[in-house]
């Protein structure tokens, strides 16, 4: 039947010309529209950049921190997305440096207050009361690990909660109810030598109880 | 006087359309798009489609009405919109008839989808206007959650990041997915950039001819249980019923009782 319709019979290179050349003139009108629509994915998937330069900004002291309870701190991040160049306004050329508004949720470790803090108010802080709050900080993001509504601290029910479908956390950001996956994003952070604490715009997840950074991954959003 | 005149100006208005005509088709075509037969069961039932391509193309004019006030960008979508509702005359009802028209077309189709599955319309010759038809209801759903976000408000701004977390548990691909969409890691400029293009370009462009598509197919085919589709249905049926009478009862498989009946198909 297909052969009966077919008017002038093709040739065997007549057919493989036809099938190169529509591969070629397909190939050319599709990859570069499909590669200029993932350009973001390509840059932060495969080449793992991200949009917010990985600079520390300050969010508050360790001294302001209290027992049985999560603060929430705001923190601006430079943020290079299409038409801020990511440079600050010089030589009248206008860039202009476009900058998004995280909160991070600081606590520590099961609400108890490190030792250390309970002698003294302010810095210096040597370095191995430094080490000993690092390890008992949380800089939780207030990102939800569900589906990344922001989360806010409840001191009455002594837990970090979600409004969109009820995810709860305890003071650790460790997952203890709803329907997240797991625990918040923990911040990687650091404290400096006057108490102050800094954060970077990258993240990971711990396992329950565990200390120090675990696997790193991306909230995404904010 | 008067009816001198009036037939004088129908006669005109005949030698224009004859003039048309000859030249265009046009109104031998506009008989066959309007002349259809429609099943006289069901009634109300069958005009939801109308009505989905009613509100459709509502949309589409009220939509292009405001691409003349809205500014696509994180810093000034906002004020925009806010502009359209308190500064430009007729701004709230334009905006109005896009979000209301938007949220009823979702009903409508849904609607126009249940009753084309009840009266088992999805059937053989017309399975591949349901098929055009899920993608229909799968781009109308996305062109209602990015309008939402171009919005760039609370609610807006939420239900997108929310919509790009679900996609981000995708299998295998899921952070290809949400970066694609969001333009990035985080949201930001080029996300809003990204869902304006989406949805006032690329999901148009396709959703258009996708309609086109349906509508030639539902042509083709007829409306389904449409008077000729039972006058043919019931001259089998009769044709069955002398045969039995003549010759006693026939078989199922036998060719008489297959005439011309596909309903019992598939
Ligand atoms: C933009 C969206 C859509 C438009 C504008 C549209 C329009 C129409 C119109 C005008 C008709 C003829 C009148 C009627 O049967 O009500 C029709 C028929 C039909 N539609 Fe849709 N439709 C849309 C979406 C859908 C969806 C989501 C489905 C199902 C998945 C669907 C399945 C069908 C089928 C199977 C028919 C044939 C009905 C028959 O022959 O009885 N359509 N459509
Ligand atoms: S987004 Fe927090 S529970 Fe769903």
């Amino acid at each position: 039947m297909p052969e009966e319709l077919q008017k002038d019979p093709l040739t065997r290179r007549q057919f493989l010309w036809m099938g190169t050349l529509g591969t070629f003139t397909g190939v050319v009108l599709t990859v570069p529209s499909a590669v200029f629509v993932l350009d973001p994915a390509i840059k932060d998937v495969l080449l793992e950049r991200s949009d917010v330069p990985a600079e520390w900004k300050e969010v508050g002291s360790v001294f302001e921190i209290p027992a049985s309870e999560a603060v929430e701190h705001l923190v601006e991040f430079t943020q290079k997305q299409t038409y801020d160049a990511g440079e600050p306004a010089v030589n009248g050329t206008g860039a202009k440096v476009e900058t998004m508004t995280n909160a991070v949720l600081l606590s520590w470790r099961d609400g108890k207050l490190p030792s250390v803090l309970s002698t003294r108010d302010e810095g210096p802080l040597p370095k191995t009361q430094i080490k000993e709050l690092e390890r008992d900080l949380n800089a939780l993001s207030n990102h939800c690990a569900h589906l990344g509504c922001p989360v806010r601290w409840s001191s009455e029910t002594q837990d970090i909660l979600c409004p969109c479908h009820g995810g709860i956390y305890d003071i650790n950001g460790d997952h203890t109810g709803g329907p997240p996956a797991h625990g918040l994003w923990h911040y990687v952070s650091r404290i400096r030598e006057d108490g102050t604490i800094l954060v970077k715009h990258e993240f990971y997840v711990q396992q329950k109880g565990q200390i120090g950074p675990g696997v790193k991954t991306k909230p995404y959003v904010v | 006087m008067i009816a001198r005149t009036t037939a004088r100006i129908r006669g005109w208005g005949r030698d224009l359309m004859d003039w048309m005509e000859e030249r265009t088709g046009i109104v031998s075509l506009t008989e066959k798009l309007l002349y259809e037969p429609t099943p006289a069961r069901g009634r109300w039932l069958y005009t939801l489609g109308s009505a989905t391509l009613f509100l459709i193309t509502l949309q589409f004019l009220t939509g292009i009405l405001l691409l003349f006030y809205y500014v696509p960008t994180t810093d000034n979508a906002w004020d925009s919109i806010h502009y359209i509702m308190t500064q430009a005359y007729f701004g709230r009802l334009i905006r109005g008839m896009h979000f209301w028209s938007a949220n009823l077309l979702l009903f409508v189709i849904g609607l126009h989808m249940v009753r084309t599955f009840l009266s088992g319309s999805y059937k053989a010759p017309r399975e591949m206007n349901w098929v055009v038809g899920v993608f229909l209801i799968l781009i109308v759903t996305i062109m209602a959650f990015s309008g939402y976000a171009l919005r760039w408000d609370q609610e807006g701004f939420w239900a997108w990041e929310v919509g790009a977390m679900i996609s981000s548990y995708t299998p295998l691909i899921g952070s290809w997915v949400i970066t694609t969409l969001l333009g990035g890691d985080t949201a930001g400029p080029a996300t809003l950039s990204r869902v304006f293009a989406l949805h006032v370009w690329l999901l148009p462009a396709v959703l258009a001819p996708l309609i086109g598509v349906h509508l030639y197919l539902l042509r083709k085919h007829g409306e389904f249980g449409a008077t000729f589709e039972y006058s043919e249905r019931l001259a089998a049926l009769r044709k069955r019923r002398q045969m039995e009478e003549t010759f006693g009862s026939v078989e199922e498989d036998g060719q008489v009782a297959d005439a011309g009946d596909h309903s019992q198909e598939g």
